[in-house]
């Protein structure tokens, strides 16, 4: 135990696991602050459709928690913030955040008027850059804060002063700068979490050069009604209902050329999938192509369920390559079905690539001195004394996992703080 | 065919050069990737898993090894590094070695220390024949090699090399041949062989197959090789008493001349992209090398440079010179030839192209002998 001279708690990331160890430590009594990179809090689950183990909307999860903060004095949400330095030690430790400008302060409501006055588009990040939204937008409909965000560019562009005067509460200030802020706090939990592997990579599936390859995160887009096609599952070569899919599972994972590790959540994500498939279209035909099926835990039996449907076959063989057929637009897969030793060449309508986590740990570098492993994961519970690493920051793991995950990590943190 | 396994199969193909078949999972993405595998013959996974399995008497039959040419795209693409495309080259030396009933592949592949005394015997006795049969007269004024050793008793020497060889190369092509054919040797009518035999002689000549491989350059390396080899093989076999002349008699145009020299450009150019690309391991398949690997690559390129240095040292007319390089030039051609061709790495310019006709052949057959409705669609649509 070290001599604490705050018992104030920070928390990097307000992802899944970031959002439960802010909140459990807030709530075991201890100042807490929360940094996301994004503009909202949520991290991937508030892109997801529908998640385990219920497949409810994770709206829902994810409201509890933002209630939690709003009735927590104790926890200071930063948004758009990233940490720039660590410096200090357990107990002690001195932060440096950079603070991005929103250029909307707290007197947003979220009414519209400065998208409506916006003619410039951008991609929409949050939909893996499938449409364009305005570059005055709310990150999605139920971002926390919610509070809408103005892009650098739009602030650039002679539009600016036209967006401004569109708001009727004085919510937007073209003037905001980067700001830095330096906050003392005695411990901290590390929870930067993951991004999709870069499907580009792959080279010879297809996911720049056929228009019907996606990946799983897009997947997960696609069927939410909040999404691009507003919940249909279509073609993006032609808006068509797919009527076979292929779900191509350890692309790029468990592959020494790419992600050696299995992210362990692919194989029943892409399975969720097939089911958000087959209630749209009760007669589409659904490959799932694996190397080995690793449904983890009790969802065995939601392997089961899935195994027993008719039209989900359960191909075990690795897709090597993916080719579209110019005219249709159609993908040919070209797959060994290892069970039986055939070789086989399979059309299908569209792919999705179940590519695995990336964590963030791997490509930003890391402030201070946190250790991290060969994959680029904050390999262990305890990263360094008073930085404790939670969620798939430390490991791939699915929703539920990241929430006990956050909790460890906000009791190991509130342990090397406490006044003995 | 017994299913028996094999547990000690694994161990013993490391001899030959396995090294990393045991980390396959069998994903099948070699064979997916594979530009040559087809759904008659898919591999190299069902080499590897065949392997894993100990299924020696299965691996015996198999004329997948022969199908590939090792572009190395499977190992490259692999993601376990079980490179499979050097288990496919493990396979094809193992091959020789089961094809070979002499017992001498065998060994040369197996032990390192057998193929350097193997070459190194051959090679004194080489040397020792040169100095013991020779005209006794040499030609101290200038540099005649035929003043020493006439061409036509290289002549004869050549037909007597060239009808053992052949001999030991034929009886175990025909081996080959009935190990590949197996039930089917002798039950398909000769017609089907002498309609497929342009097959024969187009893969033999072009290794048009391994212009299917994502690398071509491997293909283009490969057949500047065989095709450099074969041409001066011809010119010291066959055209002997016009290659060895002591004087340049023939204008530049002429075909002695130009195969020569082809033969000499072809040779140094693909040996020495192999000997670098071995050496830097620069793709997967120069990436593990066996020593007969290096041993090939050696005598081949020794016999040229040699050769090149006898034209010079003719030219520059040092009899004393030229004599001697002579008998070294032949101290490492022969052993070369008369080891390689029938046990060695040059045995697959036999078996290759008689793997890839057997199976044309067999194919062939099958078609027209069956009903015509067997004739199945490889893509399939949907799920039935």
């Amino acid at each position: 135990m070290a001599n604490a001279v705050t018992q104030s708690i920070l928390v990097v990331g307000g992802g899944m696991s970031g959002l439960a160890a802010a909140i459990e430590a807030a709530e075991a009594g201890h100042e807490v602050y929360l940094v996301e990179k994004n503009p909202y809090l949520g991290g991937r689950v508030a892109q997801l459709h529908q998640y385990f183990p219920k497949l409810c909307p994770p709206y829902c999860g994810l409201e509890l928690n933002f209630r939690r903060i709003k009735n927590n004095p104790k926890v200071r949400v930063l948004t758009m913030a990233e940490v720039e330095a660590i410096t200090g030690r357990e107990g002690d430790f001195d932060v440096t955040i950079k603070m991005n400008p929103r250029y909307v302060n707290e007197k947003c409501t979220a009414c519209n008027k400065c998208a409506e006055a916006t003619t410039m588009e951008i991609d929409n990040p949050f939909n893996y850059g499938m449409d364009k939204m305005k570059a005055a937008y709310l990150p999605h409909d139920m971002a926390f804060p919610m509070r809408y965000v103005l892009d650098p560019a739009l602030v650039a562009s002679p539009e600016a002063q036209k967006v401004k005067d569109a708001c009727p509460y004085g919510a937007i200030d073209l003037t905001m700068e980067p700001k830095t802020l330096t906050l003392k706090v005695g411990a901290i939990t590390w929870a930067t979490g993951w991004k999709p592997y870069d499907a580009a990579k792959l080279d010879t599936l297809g996911f720049k050069t056929c228009q019907n390859v996606v990946t799983n995160v897009m997947m997960e887009r696609l069927s939410a009604w909040s999404g691009p096609t507003q919940g249909k599952i279509v073609r993006p070569s032609d808006g068509k209902a797919p009527e076979t899919i292929a779900f191509v599972q350890c692309a790029g994972s468990r592959d020494q050329n790419h992600l050696p590790f299995c992210s362990s959540i692919c194989c029943l994500a892409s399975m969720k999938q097939a089911t958000y498939v087959r209630e749209q279209y009760p007669d589409a035909k659904i490959y799932i192509f694996y190397i080995d099926i690793r449904a983890m835990d009790r969802l065995e039996t939601f392997y089961q369920k899935v195994k027993e449907d008719p039209n989900i076959r359960f191909f075990k063989g690795k897709v090597a390559k993916i080719e579209e057929d110019p005219a249709t637009k159609n993908l040919i897969l070209r797959v060994e079905d290892t069970a039986a030793g055939a070789l086989h060449q399979i059309t299908v309508d569209m792919a999705v690539l179940a590519t695995g986590m990336q964590p963030n740990s791997s490509e930003d570098t890391l402030p201070g001195s946190i250790p991290i492993d060969e994959y680029g994961f904050v390999a262990t519970l305890q990263a360094q004394p008073g930085i404790y690493a939670a969620g798939c920051t430390r490991t791939p793991v699915a929703v539920s996992e990241s929430v006990q995950d956050g909790t460890a990590a906000a009791l190991k943190a509130i342990q090397s703080i406490a006044r003995r | 065919m017994s299913n028996r396994v094999d547990p000690t199969l694994i161990t013993e193909l490391e001899h030959f050069g396995l090294k990393d078949a045991h980390k396959c999972y069998n994903c099948g993405n070699c064979t997916a990737i594979c530009p040559l595998s087809t759904p008659e013959n898919p591999f190299p996974r069902k080499m590897v898993r065949l392997i894993q399995l100990g299924q020696r008497d299965k691996l015996l039959e198999a004329p997948e090894p022969w199908l590939c040419y090792y572009c190395g795209d499977c190992s490259t693409r692999c993601p376990r590094g079980a490179d499979p495309g050097e288990t496919m080259m493990v396979m094809r030396r193992y091959l020789t070695s089961l094809y070979d009933w002499t017992g001498f592949a065998r060994k040369f592949y197996t032990s390192e220390r057998f193929e350097i005394m193997a070459i190194a015997i051959v090679a004194v006795l080489v040397g020792l024949g040169l100095l013991l049969f020779n005209t006794g007269k040499p030609n101290w004024d200038h540099a005649a090699i035929n003043s020493l050793w006439p061409a036509e008793h290289i002549e004869i020497a050549d037909l007597i090399m060239g009808g053992i060889l052949s001999f030991l190369l034929l009886s175990n092509v025909f081996r080959c041949f009935r190990i590949i054919m197996g039930k089917m040797a002798f039950k398909i009518p000769l017609r089907y062989y002498a309609s497929e035999a342009k097959e024969l002689l187009i893969h033999t000549l072009t290794q048009k197959r391994f212009s299917q491989c994502t690398d071509r350059m491997q293909w283009f390396v490969h057949l500047m090789i065989m095709t450099g080899y074969s041409s001066v093989f011809l010119l010291v076999v066959v055209f002997i008493r016009w290659f060895q002349r002591d004087h340049i008699e023939y204008a530049i145009w002429h075909p002695v001349r130009l195969v020569g020299y082809y033969a000499t450009f072809a040779i140094l150019y693909g040996t020495t992209y192999a000997i670098i690309g071995r050496l830097k391991k620069s793709k997967a398949p120069y990436k593990n090398s066996h020593p007969t690997d290096w041993m090939f690559l050696i005598l081949l390129q020794l016999t040229t440079l040699t050769g090149i240095f006898i034209h010079f040292t003719r030219l520059l007319d040092w009899p004393a010179t030229t004599y001697f390089l002579y008998v070294i030039h032949m101290m490492v051609a022969v052993p070369m030839l008369v080891l390689e061709v029938p046990f060695a790495k040059w045995a697959h310019l036999a078996y290759r192209p008689v793997v890839v006709f057997l199976l044309k052949v067999k194919e062939r057959y099958a078609q027209e002998t069956a009903a015509p409705a067997t004739a199945e669609a490889v893509v399939e649509g949907a799920i039935s």
